[in-house]
């Protein structure tokens, strides 16, 4: 039970890293173009 | 035994190895509680501080959206009827030529950015030339301005 | 199990029979939804948002001190989570109904484009020049579409279930969240697609649309508790 729990554990933690680290590549790439474009 | 003592704080349903996660997941749902209430209190303050409420009435201010997004001085905001989408018949402004646009693949809008109650400068102004133009004749330039 | 431990002790409580401690449980908890759907629905309308917090956060206290009292009701985090999760729901469900089905309401005109000059020009540039109407940003009807008819009501749906500690609506709930995933992933992919148009002359560009929107990842943060959770305190 206990390796089960560190792999679900350490699963459902990628799952979050995976998407916030998604959302703040898309953000600084709004950012990048907000840079080099006439916004 | 010990175990099940802690056990009775936990809540229930949530497994004692993942107690820690549990927590950091309320406490970060009352964070993301209060963020929304929050803004959705400022944001309709927010909105109408800048587009010029109270000295413009909504209505007004859709008025002058309208003329900015469309370039277009005579745009108004209209009441609409039943007739209108998606309930059938035309869109607003489904047969407007004024937009200003960059057209391609990805289209960039011309109109100018809003400043802070700027409407309010751009409704007096667009007010003062009119009535210059209705003092001065129509040959005058305050009368249709060049394009 | 801990449930049935629970119940046990309070049966064990000199004079207070099972029957009369599921009974008082689900008063108390009744009590608490009360000021929790009122409290969320008022938290629903946005403006009167301010109101509804101080309403909800009582349905919560009440709650907890069911609990500290030995009553069996929701746990904390699945009030949370299930009300959280459906006004989730209900503040995008309001913007795109009304973009799509009221999009020629004063109301519409008035909120949407002014919203869209400040945050996301999707929402200003050419509204009302559809056809269909509301919003003209590449993509954007498509996403309400399926927000609208598809992933919000069955995220509604799933909430009553979940609130109700019911399995399938627990089983639901990770569906919708998951669905919700999907949308932020297309949605922001979108955007920024079409950038340019989203985001030229608008009042604060780019920033102001995150930090406006961050707020509404509530499903993201959901999932590991819906992972993690016993199942066995849902039922069937």
């Amino acid at each position: 039970m206990n390796q089960q729990d560190r792999v679900k554990r350490r699963a459902l933690i990628a799952v979050q890293v995976v998407i916030y680290g998604y959302l703040l590549t898309m953000f600084l790439l709004q950012l990048r173009l907000y840079a080099q474009r006439d916004w | 035994m010990d175990t099940t003592e802690k056990k009775d704080d936990l809540p229930l349903g949530t497994p004692p190895a993942f107690a820690r996660m549990h927590t950091i997941i309320r406490r970060a749902c009352y964070v993301l509680l209060f963020g929304l209430v929050i803004e959705g209190a400022l944001t309709f303050p927010l909105l109408a501080a800048w587009y010029g409420v109270p000295t413009l009435t909504p209505a007004e201010v859709c008025d002058e959206l309208q003329k900015v997004m469309y370039s277009d001085d005579s745009r108004t905001c209209e009441t609409a009827d039943l007739r209108s989408p998606p309930l059938g018949g035309p869109g607003e402004a489904q047969h407007q030529t004024t937009a200003q646009d960059e057209w391609g693949v990805q289209p960039k809008p011309l109109y100018p950015r809003i400043g802070f109650r700027e409407l309010v400068r751009n409704k007096e102004e667009r007010e003062a030339r009119e009535r210059e133009c209705a003092a001065e004749g129509p040959d005058h330039p305050s009368c249709n301005p060049g394009t | 199990m801990t449930t049935t431990d629970d119940t046990a002790a309070a049966a064990d409580l000199g004079g207070i029979g099972l029957d009369d401690h599921v009974e008082r449980s689900r008063q108390a908890q009744r009590a608490a939804d009360r000021w929790l759907i009122g409290g969320t629905i008022l938290m629903g309308t946005a403006i009167l948002g301010i109101v509804g917090l101080p309403l909800f956060l009582r349905g919560l206290v009440l709650q907890r001190r069911a609990q500290l009292a030995g009553l069996s009701v929701r746990p904390i985090i699945v009030t949370l989570i299930g009300y959280m999760v459906m006004l989730d729901g209900a503040l995008n469900t309001f913007g795109w109904a009304i973009d799509l089905l009221a999009s020629h309401t004063y109301a519409s005109r008035i909120f949407l484009p002014t919203w869209g000059n400040m945050f996301d020009a999707g929402y200003f540039w050419h509204y009302n020049n559809l056809p269909v109407g509301g919003a003209g940003a590449p993509g954007e009807k498509a996403w309400e579409v399926l927000g609208i008819f598809v992933v919000f009501p069955m995220r509604i749906a799933a909430c009553i279930g979940f609130l109700q500690m019911k399995r399938w609506g627990h089983q639901w709930m990770i569906v919708t969240c998951w669905t919700g995933m999907l949308m932020w992933v297309g949605y922001v992919a979108n955007m920024t697609v079409y950038a340019d148009l989203r985001f030229t002359s608008v009042v604060f560009p780019v920033v102001g649309w995150w930090v406006y929107d961050i707020f509404y990842i509530t499903p993201f943060v959901a999932l590991p508790y819906l992972h993690t959770v016993n199942r066995e305190i849902f039922s069937d």
